[in-house]
Formats: C-alpha cells, structure tokens, sequence
C-alpha cells in the first residue's frame, strides 16, 4: 500500500512520531541534558479535518519540534511532544484535553485546528490555568471580548480573512471588471460553525462598510450530501463574485455541483481550510481551479525570503527542504506552514525565554514570556510579527501583527495578489476559458 | 412553475434516487435477518475506495471497477453477517446494534490506516443537460436511472425468484417459514449478500458524486436511516418511496428557505411522521 504514500506500520509511527523527537534528539543532536519539556500537541489526525489541513498543520509541527531538538532544545533541555486526535470531533477535543491536562499534567497545549473545537477548548484552558496556544482556528468569536488570560493565537483571525477578500475585490473592481466596487454582487457561501460563521460574517461587515450588495448569504452543513440547490439559487441571484467558507468535502461537492449545475462567476474567492489544500483542489478539479483565490495567512513558499528579517529565510529554506523530503507536495499547504510557524513561535519566543527565567514551564510564566513577545513584521517564516493584545482589550491574546493575504491559483501553485503592495496582479475575471468563468 | 423552483423539484427526485438504493439494502437485509446494519454507510465507503483504487490506482475501466465492487462489498455483507452478526442472532438487539456499530469504526478506522484521511476522487465528470434554463446533473442523472434499474432488478428477483419468494416469506414470517421447509441461515446468507451487492451499487452512483474519504458515511448515512424508518423498517417499497420524499423536501425545502432549513423541515417531517405512523409512512 505504498503507492499512496502509507504503510500501516508508517501510520501506527505518525501517531507516536510526536513523542519520539526527545529520545531522537538525545541520540542525534545536542539537546542532552535535563529532563524533557513536555508539550501538547493536539489536532486532527482522523475525521474529515484531517484532510482538510488539520494533518499537515501536525506534520509541520512536527518538523518544529525535531529541528527546535536538533538545535538544543531550551539549553539542552529536549521538548517532547505529547500528542492527542481530536478525530474531528469537538467532544473527543474536550476529553483529550482533560486527559492532556489531568493525566499528562501539561501547562500548554498547542495546535487546535477547528474554530468549533477551539471555542468550547478556550473556557476550559483558562478556567485551569493553563495556556493554550492556538496554531490554526481562526474564528474572532474564541477571543472577542472574552479577556482570556491564557489563550493566545500567534496566528490571524477571522475578521482579517473578510477584510482580504473584500478589499481585494474593491481594490480591483473597477480596472479588472469595469464596475464600481458597490456594483459588485456578491454571494457568500459558509460551513455553519464557528469557522464558517465568524468568517461570513467578516465579508458581510467589510461589504456593507464599502457598499458592495450581497445578493445571497447562506450556510450549509460542512457534511451535507447535496448542494445543488443552493447551486441554483446562486445561479438565481446571478453573483458576480462567490466567496466560500468551509473545509474539503463541501468545497469539492459545491464544485463539482456548481459545474454540472450551470452556475458561472467572474471569480471565487475560498477562505483557508479545505481552500488551502490546493494539491487536492488541482489533483481533483485540474485546470478548472486554476485563477481562483483564497485567503489565508501565507504559505512561506510564496515570501521573497530574503526581504525577511536575517535568518529567518534560512529557517524557511530548512522547513521546507525538510518538509518535502518526509511528505512529497508540490507545493505545501499554508497548514504546513502555520503549523511549522506558530509552534517555533512558541518554541523560540515563549518557552526558551521562559524556562531560561524560571527554571520551569508553568502556564504563568509561560504566560508572561508570551506578553513580552515582540516580533517585527518580517521576523517569522510566514511574514508577519508577533505582539499579542493584552488583558483587558477585547482581542486579548490575538497576535495583532498577523497577516492574512489573498492567494491566487495557477497550476497547482499559488501567488500573492494581496496586499497588492506585496503581490503580484490579479486576474480577475476568470479567463474565459474556465469551466466557470461568466460568459 | 418558475423555473428555478423545477429545477430544486428536479434535483430533488435525482437525490431521493440516490437515497433509495442504499435504503433499499439496509431495509432488506433489516426486513429478513431482524437486524439493523449500523455500518452499512461505511459498507458502501469501502466500495467507494474499491472503485477508486481499482480505477485510478490500478487502470481499470471504470465499468469493470464498477463490475468489480458489486461482488467486492457483497462478500463484505457476507462476511458481516458470518462473523459477527449470525453469533448473536439470539442476543438483545442491542447488542446487535453495538457490535455492528463496532464493525463502523473498525471500517473507518481501517480506511485510515490504508489509504489515509486524503480526500480522493475519480475526476469523472458528465457533462450537464441544460433543458431551457433547467440544469440536469448529467452525473445524477446516470446515476438516478442506474438506481431505478438497480431497484427493478431486485423487485424481480423478490418476485419472480424462488429464493426472492422466500425472502419474501422470511421477512413476512420468521417463525413459521422454517416449518414449511425453508432454511433461514441460507436466506439471511443471501439477503446479507444482496443487501451487500446494493451497498456496492450504491457505491458505484456516490464515487461519481462525492470524494471519498474514511468519514464520508456521515454524509448519507444518517439521513438514510431516517429514510428507513419514516418509510417503514423491513419495507422496501416504503423506504424507497421515503427516499424520494425526504430528497424533494430537503431541495425544495432549501429553495425556498436556506440549505439548514430545509433538513429542520426534513426532521420535523420524519418527527410528525413517527408520531403519527410510528411503524412507517408506507406501513400495512
């Protein structure tokens, strides 16, 4: 069973893989002396978010952990990764923290991919007192005015993704489709949880600020086994532009559907999660997803390394040549790197610092080596800096240096298109000759 | 009519077509052996990867994948019922249920261990019929007509059989049957391969319209029981009639309200249903 990449044995190890680094790294590397710095790593390795970002964010963890090992841990000190499924499951999630935390006695879990497991998580972590470090979920509504003490997220949140996504279209509008940005239809399409929602509701706020008029706003189960429906109310309303929200099985059945079902746009905007997986996009839908965009935090691939701030291109160049040798993607998903990224935050910037000062790793002084954090734009491989929003502010935990930019597809890679200061031109509208393009 | 409204109507029968096949198997074999089959989803799961694999992976045509994962998935209902369904035939129901229950994950959790949790697809598509400005999935459509034929097959075995006549006597009567001659572990070996043959039917028209993964049973599964119940468990004929009910209420239901209203209609009906039949919509 090679062909696909996996053999039972290889699998059984992935699960396991995460707690192997610290005896790898006393064998290998000059992390030797001291007892291990446990850390929680939680995301979905089974269940429908696996394959829809969940299993590279792990896998580009993972690679933080080795390489964070290999480079000495915390003075010799290793970190030794405890791993939990959540199986795409929000009380598996629960269960799996309070062994995380009651059995393992852990002060930080890191990872969380799905917003709808980090919102019911983040009450919990901060009743216990102990931190919780966000890797991935982006839903506003786990922070917004919550005052968390011990939840923090180095990576952007929803509202920032609703922001891309419309300034990009108000920004191109008129040169790219002869229209005034409040002359562009629009028709939101969103999984109903926390993701879907919190991001859905973004576009609709940054829309109405601009006047642009949103012909259909509507959500579905991620798991619905039809949408051909809501295929012809958009084929009804006649958008001009479709932005989507949600994971893999509902993107590649609205495709699929929305081909067959007639339905044509000038362009379609996706909203990370299953829109990030664009060697699963091109391996399903070939040439057909080819112009589309999405949002998200970028993939280090797309970055001018060398306009990063000294070393870190080098930590780029290393995760990737790492990365690809273990998994064989033509071009990684951002998961891979938000994992990669956000966990060598935490390594680096908050753990190092805050063992050095104490001694230990508990949840406060983790805590207070986050608040101390201060990364400048350009000091981590995905771009941005990290500086997170203070207790007693309504983002209290939120990195407020997180960028997300707007991705464009062309052959099974993806460019920046904005920031257009950051980027190169979009294409928009749709060549005509995609299967979906306006004609 | 407005021709979007057609368009949900249609779209709606073309789902409840594809609802009805694996109703069918479930209320078959449900109908004759007395137990529910809670991992029959995950049953036509596995026939999904065995096309895919066997198109894809290995370069078949896709008609002989398709030849290929009928007989696949029936000796899979063959062994379910050998293995772990005939040893508890005299066990609590619940029982039953927990331990086929059990075989759902065991399949789930198989399929992650062989072909990960990717998301893999067959990359066949039909093109569309556009009849005025009424869109036809030409992918449902081929799909819809096989489940008719699929179901006009079995309805002639049932019928014009001897072995389908005695199905239909076992389901009728358990107790008496074997006094006139019958075997029941012959028939519940044939109902569980039948039933196993129409999960890898089912297979064959779902490949062509979702991306298989380990989890994709939660997409059908649940909503195909409900078909089952609201048509009537053990009544075929009900649960395929239901398939067709329950798909125009969730197409027409979402057209005219949002896609999440249109399965709160669909569960309010399925309730007020229950309540007012509690053994089916299609019951004697």
């Amino acid at each position: 069973m090679t062909a696909f990449g996996t053999t039972r044995r290889g699998l059984l190890g992935a699960g396991a893989a995460l707690t192997i680094p610290a005896s790898v790294a006393r064998a290998q590397g000059p992390a030797r002396g001291g007892d291990p710095l446990r850390v929680g790593v939680m995301t979905d390795l089974s269940g429908p978010f696996a394959g829809a970002g969940s299993q590279p964010l792990f896998w580009g963890a993972e690679v933080a952990i080795e390489l964070f090992n290999e480079r000495g841990g915390v003075d010799g000190r290793p970190v030794q990764a405890v791993t939990a499924d959540s199986q795409s499951k929000a009380d598996v999630a629960i269960n799996e923290m309070e062994r995380l935390l009651g059995q393992e006695r852990l002060e930080v879990v890191t990872g969380i991919y799905s917003s709808a497991h980090a919102v019911p998580l983040s009450g919990r972590f901060e009743q216990s007192r102990k931190m919780m470090w966000i890797t991935s979920a982006i839903a506003t509504a786990v922070l917004k005015d919550k005052n968390f003490r011990y939840v923090f997220r180095p990576t952007v949140h929803s509202d920032q993704y609703g922001e891309g996504s419309i300034s990009a279209i108000a920004d191109n509008a008129q040169a790219k489709l002869g229209l005034a940005p409040d002359k562009v239809k629009l028709g939101v399409i969103y999984e109903d949880g926390p993701y879907g929602t919190g991001v859905a509701s973004a576009i609709e706020a940054n829309a109405k600020s601009r006047n642009m008029p949103i012909v259909l706003k509507e959500a579905y189960s991620s798991t619905a086994p039809d949408l051909s429906t809501l295929v012809t109310k958009l084929r009804r309303e006649r958008p001009d532009i479709v932005l989507q929200v949600g994971y893999n099985p509902d993107i590649t059945l609205f495709l699929r559907q929305a081909k067959s079902g007639g339905l044509r746009f000038k362009m379609l905007i996706g909203h990370g999660a299953g829109w990030s997986q664009i060697d699963r996009l091109t391996e399903t839908f070939g040439q057909d997803v080819n112009f589309m965009c999405n949002v998200d935090p970028a993939a280090t691939q797309m970055l001018d390394w060398s306009k990063l701030q000294p070393g870190v291109g080098d930590l780029a160049k290393t995760f990737m040549d790492r990365f690809q040798a273990k998994h064989k993607l033509s071009d990684p998903p951002t998961h891979a790197s938000m994992g990669f990224n956000n966990t060598w935050i935490f390594l680096e910037h908050v753990l190092r610092p805050a063992v050095r000062k104490t001694g230990g790793m508990t949840a406060d002084a983790l805590r207070e080596a986050a608040l101390q954090v201060d990364v400048p734009t350009g000091g981590t491989i995905q771009g941005y800096g990290v500086k997170f929003v203070p207790p007693g502010n309504p983002m209290a935990g939120q990195n407020e240096r997180s960028i997300a930019v707007v991705m464009q597809f062309e052959n099974g890679k993806s460019k920046v298109v904005w920031p257009t200061s950051l980027g190169q031109p979009i294409v928009m509208p749709l060549p005509a000759g995609n299967a979906y393009a306006a004609r | 009519m407005d021709s979007f409204l057609l368009e949900a109507l249609v779209n709606g029968i073309l789902l409840g077509g594809v609802f009805a096949l694996p109703a069918l198997g479930l209320n078959l074999v449900f109908g004759v052996v007395d137990v529910v089959w809670l991992c029959y989803a995950e049953l036509v799961m596995v026939g999904m990867y065995a096309v895919w694999f066997l198109y894809t992976q290995a370069g078949w045509p896709l008609w002989v994948a398709f030849a290929a994962c009928l007989p696949v998935v029936s000796v899979l209902g063959l062994l379910l019922h050998l293995l772990v369904v005939r040893p508890l035939l005299a066990a609590p129901p619940i029982n039953q249920v927990l331990a086929t229950g059990g075989v759902l994950f065991l399949l789930q959790g198989a399929m992650t261990l062989i072909f990960r949790t990717d998301f893999r697809s067959l990359g066949v598509d039909m093109p569309p019929m556009e009849v005025g400005e009424i869109f036809v999935s030409g992918t449902k459509l081929a799909a819809f007509c096989a489940a008719l034929v699929g179901a006009a097959l079995l309805w002639a075995f049932l019928k014009f059989t001897y072995v389908g006549t005695a199905i239909r006597a076992i389901a009728r009567d358990r107790e008496v049957m074997p006094l006139m001659g019958v075997d029941p572990q012959r028939i519940y070996l044939i109902a569980s391969a039948v039933g196993g043959a129409l999960a890898g039917l089912a297979a064959c028209l779902l490949v062509v319209q979702l991306d298989v993964h380990p989890f994709v049973g939660l997409s059908f599964g649940p909503i195909t029981f409900m078909i089952c119940v609201m048509g009537g468990l053990g009544n075929m004929l009900g649960g395929f009639l239901a398939a067709f009910i329950m798909g125009i209420i969730v197409s027409v239901g979402g057209f005219w309200g949002t896609t999440e209203f249109s399965y709160v209609v669909a569960f309010g009906f399925f309730i007020v249903t229950i309540f007012a039949r509690p053994r089916g919509l299609f019951a004697r």
